[in-house]
């Protein structure tokens, strides 16, 4: 491995440790046992794993299926603050970046649910602390009465401009669609430019982001061809991937599947990318499309990983392995309380 | 109306005579107005059969939709964009007169909602939801033709009930009874009248003698 030598020990141990951690999760025959089985043998085989301490927390307050979500959301929160305080110094910043989408969620969800008049202890139920905003700044915005008391409270944090920027115009609408995509891209575009300031490992970070974005880019536009939109769909378009907002807008107007894969395809690099656009001539249900789509990010993500292993990726692709191990096991669980039949919960497995 | 208790006089049988007129109209008229409404009633239930038919198969669609979405974004997933919308469906009920029953018709603000107007972002979502939330549009659309067509049926059935007792009630009792209290008044006055001309006779022939 040539230019190991030039990296710190610290680096070194982080990637290592997040290698062992990632060979630690699940394996796709675990989740293929597990389709075999019911739903209190699920439930046990979740509790004799790492999520016991989570469980055995919260089974006071939850019972049933809830309390594996919660006790595996908890634990995806717990997990991924932990990673973020043994990252040492570059990596400790791109993941913290990288983790702070969960901010969003958590904001919105929050803001959502005050707007909707639900209490405080039911929007707690359904925040999952794993950004920057750990429990207790949640658990401090949560009382507050009213949005805008909340947008104030994060005076301070990266989210408050765009949040006092749109918030009026959500307010008079009834709908936040339009702040939670700008606060995506902010989310975006902040974290491009993190990686872009010149910091050591920063385009590997970069990298890691665009394909994020390309992906994401693509699941929007098949979701609006699903839809049939056909307004402008800039505002749906996140910049820094390989399309650009006017690619974007054009793509989404063009009616004829060939034509639509043929012109994406000439936009797009990446080899796995490229050749599961090639098998989406045929038409296929936008769930298999964004499934395969999550699924080709992941093998490229896992790639770039090989390639550079001591770098940012191993530790991002520990994040999103994890995020979809618990996917999976929710999944699993959740699929099997509403008795789907096993085929259709592989179909919806991350493996 | 007991035989007994009738007057026999002539004013009487006036009166009767303009009842049984009257009873025997509005038989004619009932008697339509149950066959239309039957018609009415046939009509809509083709309809009716298809309208609950079809919000059976919504309704299995959006269960289903709904372990769907439980599966793949949990319940966390859901409830949070769940929580995002904010409109709810507004009713407008007008009525409208079939053959005098009045029937509700029923008009709702827009259900179906595109993309960008359910409330929740798409950057921040998956295909799922949008399948979800689709699947509830159709089927709240579905329970308001439903509401109106179900209802709709619910009235003209009890109508021509309504209708059958009476044209029964007309048919079995009324008309039967005032055609024999009539028949008994024109006996006891032809009687009267035979006894009144053989009183008459006897006069005159004792007179005579």
């Amino acid at each position: 491995m040539v230019g190991v030598k030039n990296i710190s020990a610290p680096y070194i141990y982080v990637c290592t440790r997040m290698r062992v951690r990632k060979a630690k999760l699940l394996p796709k025959e675990e989740y293929m046992r597990m389709l075999n089985m019911s739903l209190p043998e699920i439930t046990r085989l979740i509790g004799e794993t790492e999520y016991k301490q989570e469980i055995d927390e919260l089974a006071t307050t939850f019972k049933g299926i809830d309390l594996i979500e919660v006790a595996l959301s908890w634990n995806l929160a717990k997990e991924y603050q932990k990673i973020q305080e043994i990252t040492p110094g570059n990596l400790k910043q791109f993941t913290h970046a990288y983790l702070r989408r969960w901010d969003i969620q958590n904001v919105l969800t929050i803001l959502r649910g005050k707007m909707q008049g639900v209490k405080a202890g039911k929007i707690k139920e359904i925040l999952v602390p794993a950004g920057s905003l750990d429990a207790n700044v949640l658990d401090r915005l949560l009382p507050e009465e009213s949005i805008e008391r909340i947008i104030d409270a994060l005076k301070g944090h990266r989210m408050y401009p765009v949040l006092a920027r749109e918030y009026p115009a959500a307010k008079e609408s009834g709908s936040f669609s339009r702040m939670e995509n700008e606060l995506y891209k902010q989310f975006y575009a902040e974290i491009l430019a993190e990686g872009e300031g010149g910091i050591k490992g920063g385009n590997l970070f970069i990298d890691f982001i665009k394909l994020d974005i390309d992906i994401k880019n693509i699941k929007t536009l098949f979701r609006l061809r699903a839809d049939t939109f056909k307004e402008d769909a800039r505002e749906m378009h996140i910049l820094g991937g390989a399309l650009s907002a006017t690619d974007f807008a054009n793509l989404n107007n063009i009616d004829d599947q060939g034509e639509f894969i043929d012109q994406l395809k000439a936009k797009i690099r990446q080899k796995l990318l490229l050749s599961l656009l090639e098998e989406m001539r045929t038409e296929k249900t936008i769930r298999d499309v964004e499934v395969r789509l999550t699924r080709v990010q992941l093998e490229q993500m896992e790639r770039m990983s090989k390639r550079n292993p001591i770098s940012i990726h191993p530790i991002l692709v520990y994040l999103e392995k994890k995020k979809y191990e618990v996917f999976n096991l929710r999944a699993l669980a959740r699929g099997k309380e509403s008795k789907l039949p096993s085929e259709k919960i592989a179909e919806y497995l991350v493996v | 109306m007991a035989l007994r208790d009738i007057k026999p006089t002539r004013s009487e049988l006036i009166n009767l005579k303009r009842k049984i007129q009257l009873s025997e109209r509005g038989y004619k008229i009932l008697k339509m107005k149950r066959d239309g409404l039957i018609l009415e009633f046939f009509k809509i239930l083709a309809n009716a059969k298809d309208t609950r038919g079809d919000l059976l198969r919504k309704y299995a669609k959006a269960v289903e939709m709904m372990a769907v979405a439980n599966t793949v974004e949990g319940a966390i997933g859901v409830k949070s964009a769940a929580f995002s919308v904010k409109e709810v469906p507004q009713i407008i009920l007008k009525s409208k007169n079939i053959m005098g029953v009045v029937v509700p018709q029923i008009e709702s603000s827009k259900v179906r909602k595109s993309l960008v107007d359910r409330g929740y972002g798409v950057l921040g979502t998956s295909t799922v939801i949008d399948e979800t939330a689709s699947a509830f549009e159709e089927l709240v659309e579905s329970i308001i033709e439903s509401a109106e067509i179900e209802t709709t049926m619910k009235r003209l059935l009890d109508e021509i009930e309504k209708t059958k007792r009476r044209v029964n009630a007309l048919e079995y009792k009324v008309i039967p009874e005032l055609t024999a209290a009539r028949d008994f008044i024109k006996m006891r006055l032809d009687e009267m009248e035979r006894e009144e001309l053989f009183r008459m006779k006897k006069i005159k022939s004792r007179n005579t003698a």
